[in-house]
């Protein structure tokens, strides 16, 4: 992780993520089309747009868990879609991923959760460990649940317990995928919160999935606007907004 | 809202409907409408609308059906007379036309076009199935002294859950069928006087067939359908893709732990339902046929050689490979909801009971006819 953030020159102008030409989907249907984007340093990149248009199955393509059909993913500027899995899992461990709805480990407790990361990938003794797990929990304000099993929290913790488990390894990438959907306005404006404090002081580079107007407003440095699986517009959230597209206007006025 | 019966009447090539055409009344008139469509002759229909009071999406959806039907029987339909309310309900709420092209999924296919799907579909699953064979003894063996990716303490829990939790029961079934083979083929036995072999019956049936198969079966009921059950939630809960998105093998973090436990404890297990088996025939031996502890022992031991017990043994290892991997296989393969979960789980615990009994059928040919060649 350190050696990443030496080599950047100028952060704000390193690539982090960057597809190109990207095409995916299932079985038959073609999903993403010619997907090309980049994301940089220390900058929150939205990939947005109405349901269905293939927002998680980019995100999924991101981190190779779906193929792509063709085109290139690069991550710190290491082509991954053709790495072996050695390789590949060498990789992701500098990358934190939220999922949808946490994905956290049921069997476990919240604390045993954030705690895989560091036991599987670092030779920490277990104080350690069991330190750096309440400095995570407690980031996301959820140093009072290390004992409690995920089916005990509510939506919104497992959410944040969910990127405490993803940035355990303090990883200089964190990809999240609808961190609002289906939280009230407050939680959800709660977690924009952590989000842009996570990219403030650790530095993190977060390329993130939503369609919550309200919530990109608030975090977007850049966005992705895609639609029926091609990008429609890729730059900083403000020129999209005046760059007088009919889709875009719309849906930031219906959102 | 007062409601207003509905009619509908035949004028020559015109169905003309009278007040609600609401959901209360829709099967009545849809009935009445095709029987009167029936006896219609012509190459148009009119549908009749200006004495409609009401209409909802049920209406809606019926006259888009007498439409469709009328369209079958090489009529057009058109419909006239709805005032505007009607007209806008009628709009918004009929199905629109499929895109041409687009609806291949409801085209009936030829045999051959469904052999061929069902054999790409096999096919793809015989190779998931290779694969996760060989992820499973690749990590299980090669890898078994870097424990890097496999959940921490699990292996001792597991051993628990498969090997510990299962001796009740195993015991007890064991026991049961020990017993009742023995009170069988000991009226057998006794019109030849030939009592005492009742031993060396129950010792050889134990050691190389049943001991194997009742504990196979026990355990890939209660431990296979439980695997199938985890891995399923957790690829339905996305959390094999959190995993996997943290650089851990799910197959590594999951099965292997397992995998260990039951390579370890499924051969005790046997062993311990052979002997218990055993003693069930030993009770009926003592207490019904009238033979004494000690010959009954010394008859068993004399029988059983170190083939007989290999054979069990090999068995056993075979039978809870075969569990663990099928378990594990229908626990991967689950897409979609919490439904899919209880179908994977059912079609574990089948397959895997007759994977068990098929290959227990394999390997007794492969021991009888192969015992002069096997040298142990």
């Amino acid at each position: 992780m350190g050696s990443h953030r030496q080599t950047e020159k100028s952060p704000e102008e390193t690539i982090v993520v960057e597809a190109t030409d990207l095409n995916s989907g299932y079985e038959e249907s073609q999903v993403l089309f010619d997907i090309s984007f980049t994301a940089r340093a220390h900058r929150i990149t939205v990939i947005l747009g109405t349901s269905g248009c293939g927002k998680t199955t980019l995100l999924k393509n991101l981190i190779r868990l779906h193929d792509p059909w063709s085109g290139s993913v690069r991550l710190f500027g290491e082509e991954i879609t053709a790495l072996d899995e050695p390789e590949f899992d060498r990789i992701m461990k500098n990358v934190g991923v939220l999922f949808q709805n946490g994905a956290l480990l049921n069997s476990i407790t919240v604390a045993d959760n954030v705690a895989v990361p560091l036991e599987q990938h670092t030779e920490l003794p277990r104080e350690i460990i069991d330190r750096l797990v309440r400095v995570k929990l407690e980031l996301v304000e959820m140093g009072h649940t290390l004992a409690k099993l995920p089916s005990e929290l509510s939506g919104g913790m497992r959410k944040r317990a969910a990127l405490a488990r993803a940035i355990a390894l303090d990883p200089p990438l964190l990809f999240c995928d609808e961190p609002s959907a289906g939280l009230d306005p407050m939680t959800a404006a709660g977690l924009d919160r952590l989000i842009l404090r996570m990219r403030d002081m650790l530095g993190i580079t977060v390329v993130l999935v939503s369609h919550h107007v309200a919530s990109i407003r608030r975090i977007a440095d850049d966005v992705v606007f895609m639609e029926k699986g091609r990008v429609l517009f890729h730059g900083p959230l403000k020129e999209a907004q005046t760059a007088g597209i009919r889709q875009i206007d719309d849906f930031f006025t219906n959102g | 809202m007062t409601f207003s019966e509905p009619t509908v009447t035949c004028d020559e090539a015109r169905l003309v409907y009278r007040g609600d055409v609401t959901l209360v009344s829709i099967s009545r008139l849809y009935e009445d409408s095709r029987a009167i469509l029936k006896g219609v002759e012509g190459d148009r229909l009119e549908i009749d609308l200006s004495g409609v009071t009401r209409i909802d999406t049920a209406g809606a959806a019926m006259l888009d059906e007498i439409a469709a039907a009328a369209a079958g029987m090489g009529m057009t339909a058109s419909i006239y007379g709805a005032d505007q309310e009607i007209s806008r309900t009628l709009q918004d709420f009929s199905l629109k036309p499929p895109k041409s092209g687009k609806d291949l999924e409801g085209r009936k296919m030829s045999f051959l076009e469904r052999i061929g799907q069902w054999l790409d579909k096999r096919d793809r699953e015989i190779l998931e199935f290779i694969y996760l064979l060989a992820d499973t003894f690749y990590y299980g063996f090669v890898k078994v002294l870097d424990p890097r990716g496999r959940r921490k303490g699990e292996f001792t829990n597991q051993s628990l859950l498969i090997g510990m939790n299962a001796l009740p029961i195993v015991g007890l079934v064991s026991f049961l069928i020990g017993f009742i083979l023995a009170l069988q083929s000991a009226a057998q036995l006794r019109q030849f006087g030939a009592d005492i072999y009742v031993a060396d019956l129950i010792a050889i049936a134990m050691t190389r067939e049943m001991g194997p198969l009742i504990t196979a079966i026990l355990i890939a009921g209660r431990s296979g359908s439980s695997i199938t059950s985890e891995i399923a939630t957790m690829v339905v809960t996305e959390e094999t893709d959190a995993l996997k998105s943290m650089g851990l093998n799910p197959v590594k973090y999951v099965v292997v732990p397992k995998f260990y436990a039951i390579t370890m404890t499924m051969p005790m297990l046997t062993i311990l339902s052979i002997i218990i088996g055993i003693f069930g025939a030993l009770v009926i031996g003592y207490t019904y046929m009238g033979i004494a502890v000690k010959p009954f022992v010394d008859q068993v031991v004399n029988v059983l050689v170190m083939r007989d017990i290999i054979t069990g043994l090999i068995k056993s290892l075979v039978f809870a490979w075969l569990i663990v991997i099928i378990a594990a296989f229908y626990g991967f393969r689950t897409k979609g909801g919490p439904a899919e979960v209880g179908r994977a789980t059912t079609y574990s615990v089948v397959a895997s009971i007759f994977a068990v009994i098929f290959a227990d059928s394999i390997l007794g040919l492969i021991f009888y006819f192969g015992q002069d060649i096997v040298i142990y």
